[in-house]
């Protein structure tokens, strides 16, 4: 909807979590200014506030319905180390097959329910077929695909621990049951059925790309820094590891830093206009301390995947751009190459020596008063951090999530996208789907990054100079 | 593969939206059977195309908003034309249209609802809905008899 010179697209659609965009124009008509509002508020961080700290991580895996994994993993990370355990080396396996399989999921509704209609149909398609029905129409084999890749990576999350959404198997020192043979067996059996289908999503997106120029170049393209948890030997991990900067050339900024000491070198700036924080590099300042994180950033911030596969495709995706690769559209690919490393990744540890071993669980009393676990989520890097008192009650929480590292990056990909694409005072489906679709590449996910209560959807404001509201779109 | 799959859904965290998800267990015990399945959901999601493809016949069992408190119904479900537009959830009809369009099947499918009176945030039942459970379960399982007798399906003789 346009109202004054304010174009509004409320709800922002086919991502999770609620928000809206206002873009304002100038005399000229073009566009001069971009905002991505998250409009739910959720507030886990407050109410947790005096519960046992062994609740955490089941209460903290109800922030999403999409990633509640990397919840439960981030936050028994922190309860690991407010108990001062080492967890067995069976239970750090299983843990990190259950955060595979979950990016896994993640990143195949991202890419096929949400993503795949603006990819398949393009950015100009009638809107009311892009949709996951209008994939199936056109391209059904695709559709099924994303369809059996989603149900793969949520019947492991199942047959670990025993749910799809919310499982609280993972629990503080390890995790509660070990893995049978049975489920092992299972898994691995449908194993090369996933990678066929990530192979040929892999080929088929690659061979899309041609028909995206404009928006490869217009999507968030621009200089950031990334940032992303990597092994030690500077290998993709979504588990552990230290935290890596690298700047828009693919320089290293910051390196070997340690994440549980995250409050040293990231700050946090709310803005009155959203309900989710914006996080920046302290030692650049806001806003000039502006990166990336989640599959893109991954991919610049990793020297390799470590699987044989995936890192064949990444060395092609680092030829992109010979500095780090900068468009946000980017994302897309990242996110392939990363599904090709979990299906491996998930193979490897489960034909590992002692991963039945009965060993998984590490039991003590809190030994520390104050405890922070990170982990790499689908979309990117999570901290959790907890104070407890010395009965075991919390009594301080900060959630630093995925979603919130990429806000001002996401703001000005929108402000990008509508500067190149909004023309004059007239709103088509095209520019808006544009003006979503990169919000899309990112892959928000606002009910993780708001602590917020709701679901998502967008609202685009066209706003003149003076404020008022010349058009505006709503969904949702 | 079942002859008859039952989707029961619902949020049982959102009081009388949770019928589907209570009825569940209790459906299990009754229609203890290889030829019958019981899926639990909050939502419908595309995957769960797939499952229905694989079955003869589909009930959904929800919580419906409109009319009294209490109220059973029981109907079929016919695919629409391709032409919703997916965000996060589907509705039956969808599901059976993506079952369709995707895996080439269409089983019969029916919808048999009991409508709540609160959808607050909250565990259990109102008052209204409570004693109409057993209700709901016993139509459920009326018409997965009659399903499974092989006959034509008169929903007006199903009882409750």
């Amino acid at each position: 909807m346009k109202q004054g010179n304010t174009i509004v697209i409320d709800p922002v659609t086919r991502i999770e979590g609620h928000s809206k965009i206002t873009l304002h124009l100038n005399e000229d008509g073009r566009v001069e200014e971009a905002r991505f509002h998250v409009t739910q508020f959720r507030g886990f961080e407050k109410f947790c506030e005096g519960r046992p700290f062994y609740e955490m991580p089941s209460l903290m895996a109800r922030i999403c319905g999409i990633c509640p994994v990397s919840h439960l993993i981030a936050s028994a990370k922190a309860c690991d180390s407010l108990l001062a355990v080492r967890i067995p080396p069976t239970a750090d396996k299983l843990r990190r097959i259950f955060g595979l399989a979950q990016v896994l999921q993640s990143h195949a509704l991202s890419l096929f329910y949400l993503s795949s209609p603006d990819l398949l149909l393009g950015m100009d398609a009638d809107p009311a077929k892009s949709n996951l029905f209008g994939v199936a129409e056109k391209n059904p084999e695709l559709a099924r695909d994303g369809i059996r890749l989603r149900q793969f990576g949520q019947q492991i999350i199942e047959r670990l621990g025993g749910k799809r959404i919310h499982p609280a198997w993972i629990v503080p020192g390890g995790v509660s049951e070990p893995l049978t043979a049975t489920n092992r067996d299972a898994i691995l059996d449908a194993l090369p059925e996933a990678l066929s289908i990530v192979e040929r999503t892999l080929e088929w997106f690659k061979s899309t790309m041609e028909n995206f120029r404009e928006e490869i170049a217009s999507f968030g393209n621009f200089p950031t820094m990334f940032m992303g948890i990597v092994k030690q030997d500077n290998g993709l991990t979504f588990y552990d590891g230290k935290l890596r900067i690298v700047d828009a050339s693919g320089k290293v900024v910051a390196d070997s830093l340690d994440p549980t000491c995250y409050s040293d070198y990231i700050g946090e700036k709310v803005e009155p206009w959203s309900y989710m924080k914006s996080a920046y590099y302290k030692p650049l300042g806001f806003p000039d301390g502006v990166y990336r994180v989640g599959p893109l950033a991954r991919l610049n911030v990793a020297d390799r995947c470590g699987t044989p596969l995936a890192d064949q495709e990444l060395a092609e995706f680092h030829e992109l751009q010979r500095t780090a690769v900068l468009s946000s559209f980017h994302y897309h690919h990242a996110r392939l190459i990363e599904m090709l490393y979990c299906v491996e990744r998930m193979e490897r540890l489960l034909n590992d020596a002692e991963i039945l071993s009965p060993h998984v669980r590490a039991v003590a009393e809190p030994n520390a008063l104050e405890g922070v676990g990170a982990c790499e989520a689908p979309r990117g890097t999570l901290f959790h951090h907890y104070k407890i008192d010395d009965q075991g009650l919390i009594r301080w929480v900060n959630l630093v999530i995925a979603t919130g590292h990429n806000n001002l990056a996401m703001n000005r990909s929108i402000l990008q996208v509508a500067k190149h694409f909004v023309r004059g005072h007239h709103l088509t489906p095209g520019m808006l789907n544009r003006v979503e679709a990169v919000i899309r590449a990112y892959d928000p996910c606002l009910s993780c990054a708001t602590h917020a209560l709701g679901q998502m959807a967008l609202h685009i404001q066209l706003l003149s100079p003076n404020g008022e509201v010349l058009d505006q779109v709503a969904r949702g | 593969m079942p002859r008859v799959l039952i989707i029961a859904y619902g949020n049982p965290l959102r009081s009388d939206d949770g019928i589907g998800w209570l009825v569940a267990g209790e459906l299990r015990s009754r229609l203890a059977s290889p030829e019958v399945s019981v899926l639990q959901l909050h939502q419908l999601l595309p995957e769960v195309a797939e499952a229905v493809s694989r079955a003869d016949s589909v009930i959904f069992v929800d919580a419906s908003r409109d009319g009294e408190p209490g109220e059973l119904r029981c109907q079929p479900v016919t695919a629409p034309s391709m032409k919703a537009s997916f965000s996060h959830q589907l509705s039956p009809a969808e599901v059976v249209a993506l079952a369709q369009e995707l895996y080439g099947t269409s089983p019969q499918a029916f919808s048999v609802s009991l409508v709540g009176q609160c959808f607050e945030h909250g565990e259990g039942l109102s008052s209204s809905v409570t004693g109409r459970l057993p209700h709901l379960a016993a139509k459920v399982e009326g018409l997965t008899k009659q399903i499974l007798s092989g006959g034509p399906v008169s929903l007006a003789e199903v009882k409750a």
